[in-house]
């Protein structure tokens, strides 16, 4: 930032920490652990994932989800940590998602994360996920002060840090952009497998026709919840063939289910690029940062990609490693604030699903 | 395609790329002692499906011309309409002379652009000094602004302090002992029609984020516009209080505590 130049608070290690992060606050359990050197660079040892992946036309359950995390937590911290090449004693903190996110899903993964701290004798650090998201996309990309887009299942979020806060300056309403996908997906029956974005995403590619949707962004915030409405409207259109195909030769005036997935890609991604680039203006930025789960869509990517272009800016994105969740975001935003004397007493080691991004003191950033 | 609003571009000085549109400084005829006008040219978004983009710019250049006659008609302190040209995405308006409030504000000046970077903090005292309004008269003026705003129906919809100007008093004829300067609204881009309580609220609202997120440490100065917009929209004001209360709460997930 220019103008008053302010010192970085945090220092360089006096020695190497390693740092166990580990995550579920929605259908992914993921372990990751991350290595911070003297020198200030960080290493990712090892990030491994696990995906609840439900039937087409299904979302995932709290209980089932919590469920999910519960069965895989042992195989995943241990393959975790085989791979890392470290054994638990090695590990300086345990960081663990405090939330925002389901209910049940993070309650299970901060048992696991107590328990470990127990048996091992390890300081507990609660982050918040979508901190962990802006600065493991910090640290991936190496932007320095960006404006944050965090587009997720549960969160749409435009985010720039000042003053020691990551401030919120839009976001949805109503329901999250991915929310919206995947109700969409289910809608039209696709594949919860990878994600339904992706599929969605593959299934646009194909699609020709735009069809109208409510464009519906307010300032900076957006809505969806209209949209996915409208658009569900379409699936009992006289002219929608959910097979694709036309009835007849003369069956011309049709909407396909690829139509319709890249008309919702087309409109809601600009709604985002467009207040992406109201919040770039309005601060004067001209660094985007994407990340969540949905800034893995190469068609979003591309779109910011020209925006920014045409703002003589530059966007970054992170692959589905690092921009879908995963435990070592939290390892790396948890371990950041240890290095900076922060942890979370065993008594204190809640989880709460209703976190917002603001509220955290990023002590860590001048 | 009306090339005569492209031609027009070609031969104005751009003056900034603002969230959607460049804006431009223009003559309208050769004659450079006129009063030059302000262009806002909605150029083609590379970004956006060619349909989606041509029929919003179309209809947000519309709106904005609608929206600031509405104003006109009703007394509201709004730059004049010159041209319109809603295919090409041109909007021509009256060039005001003055500066932004946001750059008049505390904690405003800083990030906005580098070059003035230097210079900008020791400046905004003096800045507000030149326009002859301390700062809660400014505050009044804004909250009475936007209630006649609002009386007359027309809610902005993007409701800060970039988007409000003061007109600068050497620009300006005062009637007699009135202030030497006038706040005047500005960009109605995402502005539209509507008497609705809810619709105010949350123009309201969007300020009320606004003053927060850009002026982190002037947010006592927010309860003073209020204020003004009390005292002016009179019986209205209940209705609209109380559902501001309400906005305030409905963001995503703010914490629902007490």
């Amino acid at each position: 930032m220019p103008g008053r130049v302010r010192k970085v608070p945090l220092k360089n290690p006096d020695r190497p920490y390693l740092a166990l992060g580990l995550e579920g606050s929605a259908n992914k359990f993921g372990a990751g652990v991350i290595k911070h050197f003297e020198d200030g660079s960080t290493s990712v040892l090892s990030n491994i994932r696990h995906t609840y992946i439900t039937p087409p036309g299904e979302g995932f359950q709290p209980r089932d989800t919590a469920l999910h995390h519960r069965e895989w937590a042992l195989k995943i911290i241990n393959e975790c940590l085989v791979k890392a090449e470290v054994s638990m004693h090695d590990v300086d903190c345990i960081c663990y998602t405090k939330g925002p996110g389901m209910g049940a899903p993070l309650q299970s993964v901060a048992l696991i994360a107590r328990t470990l701290s127990l048996l091992f004798d390890k300081p507990l650090v609660g982050v918040n996920h979508c901190v962990g998201h802006i600065e493991m996309g910090r640290e991936i990309t190496g932007a320095q002060n960006p404006v944050v887009l965090y587009v997720s299942g549960g969160n749409t979020q435009v985010i720039a840090y000042s003053r020691q806060r990551y401030r919120i300056f839009g976001e949805t309403l109503d329901i999250a952009i991915g929310n919206c996908l995947d109700r969409f997906a289910r809608v039209i029956d696709l594949s919860n497998d990878p994600a339904p974005g992706y599929n969605i995403e593959q299934e646009a590619k194909k699609g020709k026709r735009l069809v109208p949707l409510p464009y519906t962004t307010k300032g900076m915030d957006v809505s969806f919840s209209g949209i996915l409405t409208s658009i569900e409207a379409y699936t009992l259109d006289k002219r929608f063939r959910s097979d694709g195909l036309p009835r007849n030769p003369n069956d011309e005036d049709v909407i396909t289910p690829a139509d319709l997935c890249y008309s919702l890609q087309e409109t809601i991604y600009a709604m985002l690029v467009e207040i992406t680039e109201r919040a770039m203006a309005h601060i004067g930025s001209k660094e985007v940062l994407i990340v969540g789960g949905v800034g893995s869509n190469e068609r979003l990517q591309e779109m910011m990609g020209i925006m920014a272009h045409e703002r003589g800016g530059k966007v970054f994105a992170t692959d589905e490693r690092f921009c879908i969740d995963n435990g070592i975001m939290i390892a790396q935003a948890g371990l950041l604030s240890f290095r900076m004397g922060f942890e979370t007493p065993l008594s204190k080691s809640t989880c709460t699903q209703r976190f917002r991004t603001d509220e955290v003191h990023v002590s860590w950033r001048a | 395609m009306s090339s005569s609003s492209l031609a027009l571009i070609s031969t104005s000085t751009l003056i900034s790329q603002g969230a959607e549109a460049k804006v431009y400084k223009a003559h309208l005829t050769s004659d450079q002692s006129e009063p030059p006008i302000l262009l806002k040219h909605r150029f083609r978004k590379g970004y956006r499906h060619p349909t989606l983009d041509s029929s919003l710019t179309r209809t947000r250049v519309a709106g904005e011309a609608r929206a600031l006659l509405k104003c006109l008609r009703a007394g509201v302190n709004v730059p004049g309409v010159r041209m319109v040209d809603s295919l090409e995405g041109v909007l021509g308006i009256e060039w005001i002379d003055g500066q932004s409030v946001r750059r008049l504000l505390p904690g405003g000046a800083e990030e906005e652009d580098d070059q003035s970077e230097a210079d900008s903090e020791p400046e905004v005292v003096d800045l507000l000094k030149e326009y002859a309004v301390p700062v809660d008269v400014l505050m009044q003026l804004i909250g009475q602004e936007i209630a006649k705003m609002h009386l007359a129906d027309v809610i902005h919809g993007d409701l800060t302090t970039s988007n409000m100007m003061l007109r600068h008093p050497s620009s300006f004829k005062p009637r007699p002992s009135a202030l030497p300067t006038e706040l005047v609204l500005i960009d109605f881009g995402l502005s539209y029609h509507s008497g609705l309580v809810e619709d105010k609220a949350v123009d309201l609202y969007v300020l009320e984020r606004a003053f927060s997120s850009t002026h982190p440490d002037s947010e006592p100065l927010y309860t003073s516009v209020l204020n003004a917009y009390e005292q002016r929209m009179g019986k209205e004001w209940a209705a609209i209080s109380k559902r501001l209360e309400d906005v305030r709460l409905r963001g995503r997930k703010r914490s629902m505590v007490g």
